[in-house]
């Protein structure tokens, strides 16, 4: 048997472009960030930057959200006590709005800006 | 049934102690991520491709996933899960890789599909039951271990095959 054959070739080949593909699957979800609108398991992504509207159908009634100026609000929904809308806009990745009786969940996924939020502590300046 | 076609037990056997072994040895060594494995208990698997029957082959494998549950203490827990589901894959996909190139394919590529499929398993059961969308983030780490380590292992496995006496006569007793 030798050493190394064209197979074993082709099968290094093929894993290591899995391997590269794996990291540009990491710099995606680091990458900018995305509005995502969980509703009854289907989910829905907008880019954050993209102006627009959108609306859901949920178990009791519509749900509208509106992206605007690289940031995203419930604009109404057909809930009792309008949480939602009260939550007003968010912008930060990690940062979302639930409307639990309509089953709507906005989340923005992507890289958080640490340089940016980073502020000098007071105490330890 | 002539006593040629029944299971060599004690050969079985005698493979099966080396996972253990061998699972114990990586055991011991310690791990970045708990789930990185080295793949050492691989290696009889990957040897006795060619010189075992498919059942004596699978009998194997069914052994190696108990001995290794039972080695780290995990045999009744859900992290059986993993070490069953890479196990699985990995032993699959390397048998129909040998049987499909035979002498086209050295150890090092068997070793590669192993690592791979074992990888790639344990990756989707590790994002449907433990970390969800956090896969992503150890993904890359996982692959480019298992490459890495399963090159070595392959290595070492071919320069066995090829120098071993006792294997050669292990080979010669299977044609």
């Amino acid at each position: 048997m030798k050493k190394v054959t064209p197979v074993d070739i082709i099968i290094f080949i093929i894993f290591l472009s899995i391997c590269i593909i794996s990291f540009t699957l990491y710099t995606n979800v680091s990458g900018k960030p995305e509005v995502h609108v969980t509703i009854d398991d289907k989910e829905w992504v907008y880019d954050l930057s993209e102006d627009t509207t959108a609306s859901f159908t949920g178990p009791i009634g519509d749900t509208t959200i509106e992206i605007s100026n690289n940031r995203v609000h419930v604009h109404s929904s057909d809930c009792k006590n309008q949480i939602c809308v009260t939550s007003g806009w968010i912008d930060e990745p990690g940062e979302w709005i639930s409307c639990l009786p309509n089953d709507v969940f906005i989340l923005i996924k992507g890289q958080q800006q640490i340089a940016q939020k980073e502020e000098t502590d007071d105490i330890s300046f | 049934m002539t006593s040629h076609s029944k299971v060599r037990i004690d050969l079985v056997a005698l493979f099966a102690a080396c996972t253990l072994f061998l699972s114990t040895i990586e055991y011991m060594i310690p791990k970045p991520v708990p789930f990185m494995r080295l793949g050492l208990a691989n290696l009889p698997l990957i040897l006795s491709l060619g010189i075992f029957k498919n059942r004596e082959y699978f009998l194997l494998l069914v052994l190696k996933v108990l001995g290794q549950g039972l080695i780290s203490g995990t045999i009744f827990s859900y992290i059986i899960l993993f070490s069953l589901a890479g196990s699985l894959s990995s032993a699959i996909l390397m048998f129909l890789t040998y049987k499909l190139f035979k002498d086209k394919v050295s150890r090092v590529g068997i070793s590669l599909t192993g690592a791979l499929g074992s990888t790639i398993t344990q990756l989707i059961v590790s994002r449907i039951i433990l970390f969800k969308e956090a896969t992503y983030v150890i993904a890359p780490l996982f692959l480019i271990s298992g490459l890495i380590t399963s090159i070595i292992l392959g290595l070492f496995a071919s320069e066995f095959t090829t120098k071993s006496i006792w294997y050669a006569q292990l080979k010669e007793q299977a044609v």
